[in-house]
């Protein structure tokens, strides 16, 4: 019966054998051997039910034995654009560089390249060293043909080719090949490649409207009302084709262009020369009128057109001075 | 996204307005006269994968990386041929899976996103009893391949006595007679496939036609007989090899001068071995049959050449195997046909037999076809790989033909015609076995290193030829690279290889001028360690290893070498004494004189005396151990008493 008690009381084990059962009270013993060693235990005695063979269970997970990274195993002069052919996140075991990133405090060393999020986030090119680069390029050397002679710089292909066409394709991996802004066609041109007389530029300019800039002088047609690239194309050239021979069209209608809708200043017809002449003409007699000389129109239209600046005031001022006739 | 931008050439022209009045010249920088003929070249044509294939072209082959289908992961690369299978089983398990709830919850799949839509993706149809079938959904089955749902279909529509036309019965019965009626295993379980081993035992298994079934039914049904149904069930018949009837019809369909076509008579001549028993008999039959269908005006193919080499190559006669092969290729060779890899195959298994005069026909077939590219053509082009590595080693052992068919199955395309995964253990079995015999060590560990362990796991056999040609060459430094191997390969239960591998390490003490060897002890004693920890784990496994006591002296040897292991030598040692009652055999003397020689050097009496009872109890050699410990050790009373008492006096005279 002791021995059974033996069994209930005991510690918690600690050692591995398990024989090694530090047994509590005998009762009704005489003997007292056994309780200086329960006196020097500090443990609190866990009430164990279990049989001591029942006890030693816990095996350890038997770990196969597993590879080290395959960097080890790279040979130097490997070919290494067979190792990383595309973009790839960052792969410490099959990468032979010892890299490391991310910060720590000061002293110690960067992370390693494993497991560091650091190194995975960040897009690494890998699959564009030099070498991969070249290789790609003489592959695809076949299908290109020699840029044209005759065509080294910009001003040389700007004259016969003077029509920019700018079209997008897109690449994404999704369930459809299609995107919608695929369709978009725009077409640039500078102003001055179209040949004009006044009134087909101003008619043109007003038919094109937003689609002229201003400060760089370039045309733009975009396209997208279509849904084929090719017909926005077309479109877009019809647009251009259309809107120039209609600018040298004058229609009836066009006669009734008052002087609100004037695009430039033109002294003929407005009140500065009536005013100059009334100026002039002052307490004159009717037959002889005195018209303001055409200097001092072209400085007014130059004044009014262009803008107030130093030399067309100067210019406005030395001609009323001259038609005046005030000597300084 | 990547924007182009593209320039058209567009003719100035119809732009440009010829003014009468208007100042247009507007001169930009200097620019030469339009005058000059700009010539642009033509654009290169090319479709719409040529230049991704042009880029994938530059993309080689990386040694050290496992099989795409596995994921790079140093824990989750397979390294043994059963973790490989199981790998790729599952993944494919996997896809299983998901079909199969596709198929189980059809109504949670039935958008479309893609476009053009992908009809794989979309719901099957599923055909009941009560479903409303007509013709048309037949035909389509039919055309789709679903043989199940066909037949289903057609026994519905029988059911209801809708008339099915005769074109229709005849696709369905060359449907039927294809797959024999029943359903093949599903295209895309490709992993499958390539592990589906039992086609070599399928073959010449017996007869699996199903007779009385329906395709003879269907066969029946459709009255007049037409030519085509004639071929297509004597071709099923011929395939399931069902043979005396599938010849029986043949013969009917001659008397009533029905003409059939070149691929019936095929299938009737690759049966022939079936139909007669001795070689003449064959042949005869053979040509029998060829008159029959130069009579008929049917042009022979690839397909008749190649089922005429496979009835040849069943001859036992080899002499007239040989002579008739040689009438039939020049004969082929005039009508046109060109030989595929599966003729080069035939003509290897008439003339490369094991009992029979070496023949150096594959030396010719290599120049023949040396650096071109081929594609399957017919069944039998996976074979040729496999059997010419086996031709080249074990008929001629010619290490430079190998390379020659290693060389050729790496040209271009030609890797997919090694078939199937037991045809490349094949041949990377005996490429190996050919190479490990014949080349330096140098150069095959090379080799080695490309190939293994990512595209061929060598075999127990393999590693027990590698280790042999190690042990010849006396490269004793890569033992312990091909132990980890066979750890990593999981051989160590052999236990013939674990005892090559010890006696090996034992038998060729390291130099320790290589500078190769000079961590050799060290490795040494590690693996036998290794091997002692294995062998002792193993005990509570199903395929365990039991210790020999030739065995443990090895270890004890390799474990003494090394200097610094002393320790886990004498554990060894205290195992072997503890443990004398189940241990079958002895260490070798030379073992047990070496242990002493080391508790010499590490002061350790005890366990000399140890050595000493051990060597007394079983009878082996003592006055040798007894001089060395009294020599070497200035023994205690105790100790003293000991040697006395074991060998008695007579030692101490001299």
């Amino acid at each position: 019966m002791a021995a059974n008690l033996a069994r209930l009381l005991e510690c918690n084990i600690r050692c591995n054998n398990a024989a090694a059962v530090q047994s509590g009270w005998r009762l009704f013993s005489n003997q007292r051997q056994q309780q200086t060693e329960v006196e020097d235990d500090e443990e609190f005695r866990v009430l164990n039910l279990r049989t001591i063979k029942q006890q030693a269970r816990r095996r350890e997970i038997k770990k196969n034995a597993v590879q080290p990274p395959r960097t080890s195993r790279m040979p130097v002069d490997q070919d290494w654009t067979a190792v990383w052919s595309g973009p790839r996140s960052f792969h410490p075991a099959s990468v032979p560089l010892p890299l490391r990133q991310g910060y720590t405090e000061r002293g110690a060393a960067a992370p390693s390249k494993y497991a560091n999020a650091e190194l995975m986030k960040i897009p690494n090119f890998l699959h564009l060293t030099p070498p991969a680069i070249r290789q790609q390029c003489e592959a695809i050397k076949k299908f290109c043909t020699p840029w044209p002679k005759g065509l080294e710089t910009e001003a040389k292909w700007k004259r016969p080719f003077p029509i920019e066409v700018i079209t997008t394709d897109y690449c994404h991996s999704l369930p459809t090949i299609r995107h919608p802004e695929a369709r978009r066609v725009t077409i640039t041109l500078k102003l001055s490649d179209l040949k004009f007389d006044a009134h087909a530029k101003d008619k043109f300019l007003r038919l094109v409207g937003e689609r002229y800039n201003q400060e760089t002088g370039v045309l733009t047609f975009s396209a997208d009302r279509c849904p084929m690239r090719k017909q926005n194309y077309d479109y877009a050239m019809y647009l251009l084709t259309a809107c120039y021979h209609e600018s040298f069209v004058t229609e009836p209608w066009e006669a009734t262009k008052s002087e609100a809708d004037m695009e430039v200043y033109q002294f003929e017809r407005n009140q500065a020369k009536r005013s100059a002449e009334g100026i002039l003409n002052w307490n004159a007699t009717g037959e002889q009128k005195d018209a303001p000389s055409a200097n001092y129109a072209k400085s007014v239209e130059a004044l009014i057109n262009e803008g107030e600046n130093e030399y067309n005031i100067a210019k406005y001022k030395e001609e009323v001075l001259k038609m005046l006739k005030i000597a300084i | 996204m990547y924007l182009t931008r593209q320039l058209r050439l567009l003719p100035s022209s119809s732009l440009v307005r010829h003014i009468t009045s208007g100042n247009g010249t507007h001169y930009t920088t200097a620019a030469p006269p339009a005058a000059e003929h700009i010539e642009i070249p033509k654009r290169i044509e090319r479709s719409p994968t040529d230049l991704l294939q042009a880029l994938a072209s530059t993309v080689g082959r990386d040694s050290t990386a496992p099989h795409y289908k596995y994921h790079d992961d140093p824990f989750l690369i397979p390294t043994s041929n059963v973790t490989k299978r199981t790998y790729t089983l599952s993944k494919e398990a996997g896809r299983k899976a998901a079909n199969w709830i596709k198929e189980e919850h059809r109504e949670l799949f039935m958008h479309q996103e893609a476009q053009p839509p992908i009809e794989k993706f979309a719901p099957s149809m599923v055909y009941t009893e009560e479903s409303e079938v007509d013709t048309s959904s037949l035909q389509q089955l039919i055309a789709q391949g679903e043989l199940t749902d066909a037949v289903l279909v057609y026994n519905l529509l029988e059911k209801k006595g809708i008339e099915v036309n005769d074109a229709l019965k005849q696709s369905l019965l060359e449907l039927v007679c294809f797959y024999n009626n029943q359903e093949p295993l599903p295209e895309e379980y490709i992993e499958e496939r390539w592990f589906l081993q039992n086609s070599r035992r399928r073959e010449r298994h017996g007869k699996t036609w199903k007779d009385g079934d329906l395709a003879e039914k269907l066969y029946a049904a459709i009255e007049p007989k037409t030519p085509q149904s004639y071929a297509a069930l004597i071709r099923g018949m011929a395939k399931y090899l069902q043979c005396e009837r599938a010849y029986a019809l043949l013969q009917e369909a001659n008397e009533r001068q029905i003409q059939l076509d070149t691929n019936t008579y095929n299938a009737i001549i690759q049966i022939v071995s079936l139909l007669k028993d001795t070689a003449d008999q064959r042949w005869q039959l053979c040509t029998v049959l060829l008159n029959q269908m130069a009579e008929q005006q049917l042009h022979p193919n690839l397909g008749t050449l190649n089922a005429l080499l496979e009835c040849i190559s069943t001859f036992g006669n080899f002499k007239l195997a040989r002579s008739s092969a040689l009438k039939v290729l020049p004969e082929f060779k005039q009508l046109g046909v060109t030989p595929s890899l599966g003729t080069y195959y035939y003509l290897l298994i008439i003339f490369c037999r094991e009992r029979a005069p070496v023949s150096h026909v594959i030396v010719d077939i290599l120049n023949d076809i040396g650096g071109k590219q081929f594609k399957v053509e017919h069944p039998k082009d996976t074979y040729f790989f496999a059997t010419a590595m086996d031709v080249c080693r074990n008929h001629l052992n010619d290490k430079a033909l190998a390379k020659k068919v290693d060389e050729l199955l790496h040209t271009g395309n030609n890797y997919d015609l090694i078939g199937d995964s037991f045809k490349e253990s094949i041949y990377y079995r005996n490429y190996l076995a050919l190479l490990c015999q014949t080349e330096s060590i140098e150069d095959f560990m090379q080799t080695y290193d490309v190939l293994v362990p990512n595209i061929y796991i060598p075999e127990p056999g393999i590693m027990e030829e590698i280790l042999r040609a190690i042990e010849i060459n006396g490269a004793v430094e890569h033992v312990p690279r091909i132990w980890s191997d066979m750890v990593i390969f999981d051989h160590t239960h052999r236990e013939s290889l674990l005892l090559y591998v010890l006696r090996i390490m034992v038998n060729n003490r390291p130099n320790a001028e290589l500078p190769a060897q000079q961590q050799l002890p060290e490795q040494c004693a590690k693996v036998a360690l290794d091997m002692y920890n294995k062998i002792e784990e193993s005990a509570k496994r199903v395929r365990k290893v039991s210790f020999t006591g030739q065995m443990l002296g090895d270890i004890l040897t390799l474990l003494v070498r090394s200097g610094s292991s002393f320790d886990k030598a004498s554990e060894v040692f205290a195992y072997i004494d503890k443990q004398q009652h189940r241990i079958p055999g002895t260490p070798a003397e030379s073992a047990l004189s070496e242990y002493v020689e080391a508790t010499v050097l590490n002061k350790a009496p005890s366990q000399a005396l140890m050595a000493l009872q051990y060597a007394v109890e079983n009878n082996m050699e003592t006055i040798a151990l007894a001089k060395r410990i009294h020599e070497g050790f200035t023994l205690s009373e105790v100790h003293l008493a000991k040697l006395k008492s074991l060998v008695g006096e007579s030692f101490l005279d001299k």
